[in-house]
């Protein structure tokens, strides 16, 4: 697994400089500026959460404008081991965006207060990022192996899409059942409720992927 | 000693492509090279993808040190060394970075052997992949092929593109990889040239049939090529012939026992034949 995930990392690593040098540009823009009105600071959140998920699965296709897809195959390692390796490296890039988006709304509060209405605010846009990011890694990979390295660009559009749809969905079913104003309990739980939605979607598309993988010829 | 690969009827077919490997049976033993010839789209690739298990085959069996490989069989995986045409690695990695993750893949992965091929082929530890040249990816590959202490090396076109130099250092790192009696390779090429220098074995290849297996020695010391005229061709006894292709006045004609055709024979010329000729015969040519 160790080769496999050094293999993820160092696929992703151009983009993931590209991408770091705009966050931390962003960042510094979005922390000096004034905080009043919180839409900078959310976009920003949303942006490096996601961010660092999508350059993580972009990633993937690297391997397949080389043999290397192929030639990994005759090394010693299990297909459902490559297939985990792309869970889990999406997984720590996800970790890495919500350090960003943690690191940059900490930075602005310390600089200039809290900025939104209620307490549970920053809670409730980190779990929206993780959720979106966790969604389209759920549908993505399976998508990949199944729909062809070729169209994988599409497979990212439509599990981004899908990603944020789940979210808008599940945010519906949330308003349907905590109708009229919600307590920050209720937010807290539905924070909780989401996260465990996409950690289950995320979870279980692993097999699903492994499978389609196994079936996979090069 | 036995050997280090075994295949046996071994079949596959596309779903969406009228290729079909049929029935490809042959055998490599320990300590020896084998070279598999075949014009593009014979089936070499398609050979080698199911002996290496990434594609499924049909039918038959394949086996590597005395066994079947499956897709959880990591241990037979740690002594194949594998090198395919063209790019085999993301272009955006370096040397090092190629490195590090081998030395995470394989139990035996030896950075100091690896180093030291580096070297001795000229290659730059910092620089992309994609800012290689052709020959240097290929050298790239062997030295990763290599640099873990395999016993079967599986080649395919390891050696195309290449200037007929590189590919002589190439072949030199081949010849001196089997001097262990342990070690093995298949070679898979088109071409024939290679093959004469380093092959102990050649199976020729042909629309994804095997059309002939012969140590090399046979091949370029028995095997003759007849050159008949048209009479003296319908005079040839039909068993000699194993393929015959018509050239303005002249009728090229394989025979298996050179030696036997000159003494058989003696109104017709027998020459020597090579790798080169015996598969445009095969390929090109007619069988009786």
């Amino acid at each position: 697994m160790r080769g496999l995930l050094r293999n993820n990392f160092y696929t992703a690593l151009p983009n993931v400089k590209v991408f770091t040098g705009i966050a931390v540009l962003l960042g510094a823009f979005v922390v000096a500026m004034d905080n009043a009105v919180p839409s900078l600071i959310i976009g920003y959140a949303l942006l490096v959460i996601i961010g660092f998920s999508l350059i993580s699965i972009a990633s993937v296709r690297k391997e397949s404008a080389a043999k290397w897809g192929k030639y990994k195959l005759t090394t010693p390692v299990k297909r459902a081991d490559i297939a985990l390796s792309f869970f889990v490296s999406q997984l720590l890039w996800l970790f890495v965006g919500i350090g960003f988006a943690g690191f940059g709304i900490a930075m602005s509060i310390g600089l200039h207060g809290y900025p939104f209405d209620r307490s549970t605010d920053v809670f409730m846009l980190l779990v929206v990022g993780t959720g979106i990011s966790l969604f389209m890694g759920a549908i993505f990979f399976p998508l990949y192996f199944l729909g062809g390295e070729e169209r994988s660009e599409v497979m990212m559009v439509v599990s981004l899409l899908g990603g944020i749809g789940m979210m808008m969905g599940l945010s519906s079913l949330i308003n349907r059942v905590y109708s009229g104003n919600m307590t920050s309990r209720q937010i807290i739980l539905s924070g909780i409720f989401i996260t465990a939605c996409s950690a289950a979607a995320f979870a279980a598309s692993f097999p699903v992927t492994a499978g389609v993988f196994r079936k996979k010829e090069y | 000693m036995g050997n280090i690969l075994e295949l046996k009827n071994l079949s596959k077919s596309y779903a969406k492509s009228e290729f079909t490997l049929d029935q490809i049976s042959f055998s490599l033993p320990y300590g020896s090279i084998l070279g598999f010839v075949g014009e593009n789209g014979a089936g070499k690739t398609t050979t080698i993808s199911c002996i290496l298990n990434t594609i499924g085959k049909d039918s038959g069996t394949v086996k590597l040190f005395g066994q079947e490989m499956g897709d959880a069989d990591t241990g037979i995986r740690e002594k194949i060394g594998v090198v395919y045409d063209g790019d085999n690695f993301p272009g955006v990695w370096t040397a090092g970075q190629l490195s590090k993750v081998m030395a995470g893949l394989y139990t035996n992965w030896d950075q100091p052997l690896f180093q030291k091929y580096l070297v001795d082929f000229h290659l730059p530890m910092k620089q992309k992949i994609r800012q290689y040249s052709k020959g240097m990816t290929m050298k790239l590959a062997i030295a990763a092929a290599l640099a873990h202490h395999p016993e079967l090396l599986i080649l395919d076109e390891a050696t195309s593109g290449l200037d007929p130099v590189m590919r002589d250092d190439i072949l030199d790192v081949f010849l001196e990889f089997v001097q262990e009696e342990n070690h093995s390779i298949l070679l898979s090429s088109h071409i024939t040239s290679d093959l004469e220098k380093v092959a102990d074995y050649i199976a020729f290849i042909h629309n994804g049939r095997l059309i002939l297996t012969a140590a090399k020695d046979d091949l370029v010391y028995r095997y003759a090529v007849l050159r008949c005229r048209e009479n003296q061709f319908h005079a040839l006894d039909k068993e000699d012939i194993l393929a015959y292709r018509k050239r303005d006045m002249q009728i090229d004609v394989l025979v298996a026992d050179g030696r036997e055709a000159r003494r058989k024979y003696k109104d017709v010329v027998v020459d020597h034949t090579s790798v080169d000729e015996i598969m445009l015969l095969l390929v090109k040519g007619e069988r009786v």
